[in-house]
């Protein structure tokens, strides 16, 4: 039985003297891809519809130098006209703004074989057949010396659910890179 | 580890509306953290709202927005203003079924100091055009945060299906 706190509103599974609390959170490990030997592309599938938003965690390396470079897509839809794409990034000079059509570019896979990029990217109500599909990242690289730091924003023109998330480079993304997909409530 | 995120409440627009209010927020929580996804009926292809907090309409309210527009960035601040200027949602001239994106932190939301928060989103559309946002903000109240609204500041109001998720962090 939960057990909710007058105090703080929150919830807890148990309650039971001698038990330690365990909080039952918002945030739960969908998947994790860790790699084992270079690959160009990473696929989660049958993502569960049970949650309100994904998040999806990337810290990696790629063969590309000095930066690699990626695309999202989403369901299968390798098809570049239902994608566009915009970004805000700085390379330590100057801040850039851009947009791409036909674009699922993911800027953000900047890492090289040393110095790895790192990137959250958010994926709002992913289910709802009501909406086009924005992922928005924030993320960068930096090569002690060069990098990036980036917002970025994907959008795919389908109010389909997203049941499948597709992620790929020109390159390979080496060994102990991680693809990490997060439900939340 | 996964993060400490629990889910507060949730607010779904079903019909159009000038603002959304999160009321009676639980003060157990060390941060709080706002998603949404919003499109608004401004003429043109952003809109905007802003985010006050406890229903303070006072003038006590400043913030920092770094914007791109797909081609380029400009900075902009404000203060004394009556409310946080949180971001250009998608309007009636961005792509049909489109919604911006953004994310809301609030950190020490029951402390005792002034309020900071930080905001990053992101206006979708099928154009070049389109709006990202950065933006730090300052509530100058010392008081701990107990409801967080997110209303309209020129005519426009959310359409259907946007929606405000509510999270608490430990």
């Amino acid at each position: 039985m939960a057990i909710t706190s007058l105090k703080s509103g929150i919830s807890t599974r148990s309650g039971m003297v001698g038990n330690t609390l365990i909080y039952p959170g918002s945030y739960e490990s969908i998947a994790t891809v860790t790699v084992s030997t270079p690959v160009s592309s990473i696929t989660f599938s049958s993502i569960p519809a049970t949650y309100t938003h994904l998040q999806l965690r990337y810290f990696g390396g790629n063969t590309a130098a000095p930066n690699g470079s990626g695309f999202i897509y989403f369901n299968g839809d390798t098809t570049g006209t239902n994608y566009y794409d915009h970004a805000l990034y700085s390379d330590g000079a100057s801040a850039t703004s851009t947009a791409d059509a036909n674009g699922n570019n993911l800027p953000y896979l900047l890492g090289d074989l040393n110095r790895w990029g790192v990137n959250i990217t958010d994926i709002l109500d992913y289910t709802n057949t009501n909406k086009y599909k924005v992922a928005r990242s924030l993320g960068g690289h930096d090569g002690n010396g060069n990098g990036y730091v980036l917002l970025t924003s994907n959008l795919w023109k389908s109010t389909s659910a997203i049941t499948s998330i597709n992620i790929q480079t020109s390159q390979s993304f080496i060994q102990y890179s991680s693809f990490a997909l997060y439900g939340i409530a | 580890m996964a993060l400490n995120l629990f889910k507060i409440e949730t607010a779904e627009v079903s019909s159009n509306a000038s603002s959304v209010t999160f009321s009676s927020i639980p003060q157990g929580y060390t941060d709080l953290i706002v998603k949404f996804s919003t499109r608004e009926t401004d003429a043109g292809s952003f809109g905007h709202f802003g985010i006050i907090f406890n229903s303070d309409t006072g003038a006590n309210y400043a913030s920092q927005n770094f914007r791109a527009d797909g081609a380029s960035n400009s900075s902009s601040f404000s203060t004394g203003s009556n409310y946080i200027s949180a971001s250009y949602g998608n309007a009636a001239g961005s792509t049909a079924n489109t919604f911006g994106i953004g994310e809301v932190y609030i950190p020490n939301y029951t402390g005792s100091n002034q309020k900071s928060v930080t905001m990053e989103s992101a206006n979708e559309t099928n154009s070049a055009t389109a709006y990202m946002f950065l933006t730090a903000g300052l509530w100058t109240s010392t008081a701990a945060i107990t409801s967080i609204t997110f209303k309209q500041t020129i005519t426009g109001i959310f359409v259907a299906n946007s929606t405000f998720t509510l999270y608490g962090i430990l």
